[in-house]
């Protein structure tokens, strides 16, 4: 590959990328003069008619809106692929748990991002956990989530309470495995927002089906042992 | 509005829904419905093909003096057969309505075997709703 | 029917009778499914390719009976007609996109789709390990939706994607071809 003679008097850094041992010889030595190549020092191509991810608006997203069907469908397709690769109920659920996790992971990012100078690092439990209930749960779902409850006689244990949670609309579970919860997806993704904002935990649904509310589901949030001392810590601080 | 009962055959004519919304109807075994639904089938297609008529589809409305059954055919091959009392006007929408239950309730159901026969909780229950809103 | 009755049936089935849901956990949804095909199918890209289509097989054959609920259509008026349904209606209802319809051969039997916008790969991109950019078709289940849905409705077809702007191309371009009508068991009646 011919490299094109320096424009400007600035040498470039290596001459010969051929001698240097790690340089990719894909790429041209910069000169402050030339424009950067097209494609980025990695390997990627990129289409010319359009900008790539990093130069389009983050926020486009944020209000756009596609059919409940799509989500279904695709959410049924994921349970159907993991049925076929589980020998259980709980591994099923566990499955569902680590690609709701992926999502939620992002999903973190995502939101602490558009809450721009605003975002408030959470550090109490009761902050991070209305934080879930409401705006992760209000972008996802458009509702906040029905009810926040703090376990009785465990106290490393609280209940995020959905009453139809959007995941299981058109899923009916079968008799013999009553006991899966599909929302096992979405406890996935709760469990990736506290672990990435520094309050491990184990999310788990659980259906807890009512007269008025047949589909209604706990999310049991189990938090580990240094969340609760440093909640002891931060609360025995005040005054 | 007074449905009796409802009835959905899958491609082939076998027999994958039938449940009563209404007290005192004269029960069958879950075996004579199979073979109803399956001679209904037969007859469907028998009723297209000697229609002089060209292009003409399948039976439509069966009615007697104590009821009248609508069949709606979707262009999947799928049969709806709305079972109803003489003289129920607007069946038409109540078979569109049914088959949205079903494309919701049993379709989305990641749970629910194509072709296979309909167990899917949410749909009983949707349907039940609409059929008879004041249970 | 012409193309701007199929795209305004498209445009009031949408606003009114399609429950929504935010479109970046759609996204987010299918990212994660491709994700796990890629990591269980260790890489080989020609398998998660496959594996999507058949994923998206078996959503069209389910999928087809929403679309004719949501719509109330009739049988299409040939394979034109088909195509500019799939493109104004079906997609717009699921999708809220409109593909454009072009490139039909001469015996009418094969079209491309081009999609201007793909909901499913926003801020998508394909891993940089020298091989995704060749071999992965990301948003593969597409094709197999079609598949699914058509053939439902008594009509095999092949689609695949001819170019995808995550692999650099200019445009993301889906080729569907009419094999052959399925008339074994046609249920009788058209509208």
């Amino acid at each position: 590959m011919s490299l094109q003679p320096p424009t400007s008097p600035f040498v470039p850094f290596s001459p010969n990328p051929a001698l240097q041992p790690g340089t990719p010889s894909s790429t041209t030595p910069l000169s402050i003069a030339q424009k950067p190549p097209p494609v980025s020092s990695a390997s990627l191509r990129y289409a010319s008619t359009r900008r790539s991810i990093y130069d389009r608006n983050l926020n486009r997203t944020q209000r756009a809106e596609l059919s409940k069907a799509s989500f279904a469908f695709l959410f049924g397709e994921m349970i159907q692929y993991a049925q076929k690769r589980v020998s259980g109920i709980q591994d099923l659920e566990k499955k569902l748990n680590i690609q709701g996790y992926s999502i939620g992971q992002r999903l973190l990012e995502l939101l602490l991002f558009r809450e721009g100078r605003s975002a408030k690092r959470e550090t109490r439990i009761l902050g991070i956990l209305q934080f879930i209930a409401q705006t992760v749960y209000r972008h996802l779902f458009n509702k906040p989530a029905d009810g926040l409850e703090r376990s009785h006689d465990k106290d490393d244990e609280y209940m995020l309470i959905d009453h139809e949670p959007v995941v299981n609309t058109y899923i009916s579970v079968p008799k013999e495995i009553s006991l899966l919860n599909c929302a096992a997806f979405v406890a996935g993704i709760i469990e990736a927002v506290l672990d990435g904002s520094l309050f491990p935990a184990r999310v788990t649904a659980h259906s807890t089906p009512t007269d008025q509310y047949p589909g209604r589901t706990v999310y049991l949030i189990k938090f580990e042992e240094s969340v609760l001392e440093r909640e002891a810590m931060l609360a025995g601080g005040k005054p | 509005m007074v449905i009796l009962s409802v009835m959905i055959l899958n491609k082939a004519g076998g027999l994958i829904y039938q449940r009563d919304f209404h007290e005192g109807l004269h029960k069958l075994s879950s075996n004579d419905f199979l073979v109803l639904a399956g001679t209904f089938h037969g007859v469907h297609a028998i009723t297209s093909r000697i229609s002089p008529v060209h292009g003409s589809g399948g039976l439509e409305v069966l009615e007697s003096e104590n009821f009248r059954m609508q069949c709606f055919q979707t262009l999947t091959g799928t049969k709806f057969l709305i079972f109803a009392e003489p003289h129920q006007p607007n069946i038409d929408v109540i078979c569109r309505r049914v088959y949205e239950l079903y494309a919701d309730y049993v379709m989305k159901n990641p749970f629910y075997q194509i072709e296979m026969p309909i167990r899917c909780e949410a749909f009983d229950r949707h349907l039940m709703a609409y059929l008879k809103p004041k249970q | 029917m012409s193309t701007t009755k199929h795209a305004r049936i498209g445009e009031e089935v949408w606003k009114s009778r399609v429950d929504k849901v935010n479109a970046e956990l759609v996204t987010l949804t299918y990212g994660s499914i491709v994700q796990q095909l890629c990591k269980d199918l260790e890489g080989d890209y020609t398998e998660v390719n496959k594996q999507l289509d058949k994923m998206g097989y078996n959503i069209g054959l389910r999928l087809i009976e929403d679309f004719l609920a949501k719509t109330n259509m009739g049988r299409c008026n040939g394979f034109r007609d088909t195509a500019e349904s799939i493109a104004k209606i079906g997609f717009k209802i699921f999708l809220n996109i409109t593909p454009t319809v072009t490139n039909w051969s001469a015996d009418n039997k094969s079209f491309s789709l081009v999609f201007e916008e793909n909901p499913l790969a926003d801020f998508v991109e394909l891993p940089d390990d020298g091989r995704a950019q060749n071999e992965l078709w990301y948003s593969n289940i597409l094709c197999g939706v079609l598949r699914g849905a058509l053939e439902m409705v008594q009509m095999q077809v092949e689609a695949h994607f001819a170019s995808d702007v995550l692999r650099g191309n200019d445009s993301t371009e889906m080729r569907v071809e009419l094999i052959r009508i399925i008339d074994d068991e046609l249920p009788p009646g058209d509208e």
